[in-house]
């Protein structure tokens, strides 16, 4: 156990559910790239997989922090290209889970911001709880969450999603559950394990060919198979990342 | 300025753009539609954010159905459809975010406004619809721009149910995106999230709202055909006897 649970992303098979976690407390579960290399190649793991459900968390405190803001900030890094090769890697990661034929579920254990949020938006269903904090603070740190906005939306619906991303901040998990962020909400976190385990249970007990054939179809009608507007998206996220307001913004955050 | 049917005043880095027809609750003129899209233009250069807001008792009643009435040839209520479909594209196009605060009533063309903001406000009490069917209006011209902000089972139902709806369902389907106690208050909180707005890096929102814009822009490319069939109905027989009816 102890090998295991030194690895940035573990990936855990159990029956018909697998579960990713992130695992890097210490940083809030903030996507370095070590991290998102790890997620790719454990959702490589499971095109072949006979499971049906996936269950995405995080160790500790937070679900996932977002971008790794150390890593992207230039000055710090001395590498302008780290935080082209983040976004670039975040939006592929969302086109594999989102192709993925398992039922993705983000059991949200705490904090879930900017690219973490929409990581949750990417899984077919979000699971989490009232204390929880969630949300898309990137135009208060002059950044632009254009990488995961197309899945925003899919989930929000535009309006929602428009009012979500442009006024920045976080908001509760139960402020979530109210405009469908979330899906399922648990009352406290002591009950969010439970709540995940009986959720993928149920999931899990759908027709392999039923659930994968429904997610296709829901995939295509919800304009999911745009794969250029993803990338399109993390291009513009760079593009904003790179420019001496945002670097200036995220800059003052860290001190 | 001071007949003006379009008030602008500015404070800190935002424009306050209010609707001022009070004694018509607001109603539409084509001049009033005109003057405000230039109204909106001119701030996007000068400000950081706009709080849009109306005058009086009601945000906006909708075109001066009175003076369409009395002009069997349609022109005018041709002139108000292409008008408003300009301010909604214009509101949504500019580079800075739109705070709508309405109150009391948004109805047909004052609620199709909703469409082109950024975030909607509106008080418990406030009254929203498209009742137009009804006078042999299409509310087309509308129909894009709400695709782009609600569910689409929704906007079906509100575009051709004449029932105005509260603020609270509203909310419910997305349509509002905040409630506020009363209409009183519906001007200082607008104002408050259009500063709040107007103080976060712009460039960081003016890039996120373009590329909003680009995401449901399948939907929105769809604004022109909309309009088209609103204006396909204007001075039909239709349109006429049902406006004369209720105002001839």
């Amino acid at each position: 156990m102890s090998e295991s649970t030194t690895q940035p992303v573990q990936l855990d098979i159990d029956g018909l559910i697998a579960t990713l976690t992130i695992n890097r407390p210490e940083a809030r579960n903030a996507m370095s790239i070590e991290i998102l290399e790890g997620m790719h190649s454990a959702v490589d793991s499971l095109s072949n997989s006979e499971t049906t459900v996936l269950v995405i968390t995080g160790t500790g405190r937070a679900f996932c922090a977002g971008m790794d803001l150390k890593a992207v900030l230039i000055e710090l890094s001395g590498d302008a290209s780290v935080g082209k090769q983040l976004l670039s890697s975040l939006a592929e990661l969302t086109l594999k889970i989102r192709n993925l034929h398992q039922v993705t579920v983000a059991s949200v254990n705490g904090a879930a911001i900017g690219g973490g949020c929409g990581l949750t938006c990417v899984c077919d269903v979000t699971i989490s709880h009232a204390d929880a904090k969630l949300g898309f603070p990137e135009v208060d740190l002059g950044i632009c969450p254009a990488v995961i906005a197309p899945w925003v939306v899919r989930k929000l619906g535009p309006g929602v999603a428009r009012r979500a991303m442009l006024m920045g901040g976080v908001m509760s998990g139960r402020d979530g559950f109210d405009i469908g962020l979330v899906d399922y909400l648990s009352e406290t976190r002591d009950e969010l394990d439970e709540l995940t385990e009986s959720i993928a249970q149920r999931l899990s007990t759908g027709g392999p060919k039923a659930l994968s054939a429904t997610k296709k179809l829901l995939n295509t009608i919800d304009g999911s198979q745009n794969d250029e507007l993803v990338r399109k998206g993390a291009e513009i996220s760079a593009t904003v990342l790179a420019t001496p307001e945002a670097q200036a913004a995220l800059k003052a955050r860290l001190k | 300025m001071k007949d003006s049917m379009v008030t602008v005043s500015f404070e800190d880095q935002i424009a306050i753009v209010s609707l001022n027809r009070p004694d018509k609750r607001n109603a539409m003129l084509p001049s009033m539609l005109t003057e405000l899209n230039q109204v909106l233009i001119d701030c996007s250069a000068q400000t950081q954010a706009i709080a849009l807001l109306g005058e009086g008792k009601t945000f906006c009643a909708g075109f001066d159905l009175k003076v369409c009435a009395q002009d069997p040839s349609g022109k005018i209520m041709s002139e108000l459809l292409s008008g408003l479909s300009t301010v909604v594209r214009t509101m949504r196009s500019l580079e800075i975010p739109v705070v709508l605060g309405v109150h009391g009533a948004a109805v047909a063309g004052g609620c199709a406004m909703l469409g082109g903001a950024d975030i909607v406000l509106a008080d418990q009490s406030c009254k929203l619809g498209y009742p137009v069917v009804k006078i042999g209006v299409s509310p087309a011209v509308s129909a894009a721009f709400m695709m782009a902000s609600i569910q689409a089972g929704p906007v079906r139902t509100r575009l051709l149910d004449t029932k105005l709806v509260s603020a609270e369902e509203a909310y419910q389907i997305g349509l509002v995106h905040e409630l506020v106690d009363n209409a009183e208050s519906v001007r200082s909180r607008t104002i408050q999230i259009a500063s709040n707005l107007a103080n976060k890096p712009g460039s960081a929102i003016s890039a996120t709202k373009a590329w909003l814009n680009e995401i449901v822009s399948p939907m929105t490319d769809n604004a022109q055909i909309g309009l088209d069939v609103s204006l396909s109905l204007t001075g039909s027989h239709e349109e006429q006897e049902r406006l004369s009816s209720l105002w001839g």
